[in-house]
């Protein structure tokens, strides 16, 4: 069960849903997923934890699916669901 | 594979492979060279596997049960071998398995064969970093109990993107 609500992009920053319309880009989808709007209710961590985020999953000396799959190796070891 | 081969290893606290550790095993470990003569193929397989001298201490307790190592080995090589996804690949998957259950036997096995295969220091720190950020925002989802955006169609599939 969800312990906190998730904030809708329509109450974050307008910066902050810019960035979001980014997100759903990056990942070719139609939403924006839960984690990112999460993080981005406190935007002094959101924003520099998703540029991060951004910059390590980019294609370099490993492939962003190389890195899709350590991802999904570490949600596995981490055995969450989401 | 690799959880599993980890948590013997660590449970039964054998050295790491390649780096300085004052571990002791738990359990007599047997030496290749003691085994009988039917093992020693399945022994220099696992040595040419890992470019290694001796068999890692894993495979080694496993010697006890010959006929368990023959065919567990035979999983392994298999489970490593470059089919859809190349083995380097897989090494890296290994080392962050390894990194994320914590695992000391793991870290060092998986990081010297992942090196070997052709890991450069600038993939070794982007592994990292991608260890680093989803172990952080497992932690996020699961204290907050975040369900899925692709939630299990009622067959137990997800949707594709």
């Amino acid at each position: 069960m969800e312990i906190v609500h998730v904030t809708d992009v329509h109450e974050l920053a307008p910066e902050d849903q810019k960035f979001c319309e980014a997100t759903k880009a990056w990942f070719k989808i139609d939403f924006v997923p839960k984690m990112s709007r999460v993080l981005l209710t406190v935007p002094e961590f959101g924003r520099p934890y998703g540029r991060a985020s951004r910059r390590a999953m980019s294609d370099g000396a490993l492939s962003r699916a190389q890195k899709e799959l350590i991802a999904s190796v570490v949600s596995a070891i981490n055995v969450c669901e989401y | 594979m690799t959880h599993a081969l980890n948590t013997v290893a660590d449970s039964l606290r054998f050295p790491p492979e390649f780096s300085a550790s004052l571990r002791h095993p738990l359990v007599p470990l047997p030496d290749p060279a003691d085994e009988e003569t039917d093992l020693k193929t399945v022994f220099d397989e696992i040595r040419n596997f890992y470019a290694v001298e001796r068999v890692p201490a894993v495979f080694r307790w496993m010697a006890r049960d010959p006929g368990f190592l023959q065919s567990y080995w035979q999983a392994t090589r298999e489970a490593f071998a470059d089919r859809a996804l190349d083995r380097p690949t897989k090494e890296i998957l290994a080392f962050a398995a390894s990194m994320t259950a914590k695992s000391d036997y793991g870290v060092d096995f998986h990081l010297r064969e992942a090196r070997r295969l052709g890991l450069s220091d600038r993939g070794l720190t982007e592994a990292v970093e991608v260890v680093q950020l989803f172990n952080t925002v497992t932690k996020i989802a699961d204290t907050l109990g975040l369900k899925p955006d692709f939630p299990a169609r009622p067959n137990g599939e997800r949707p594709h993107v």
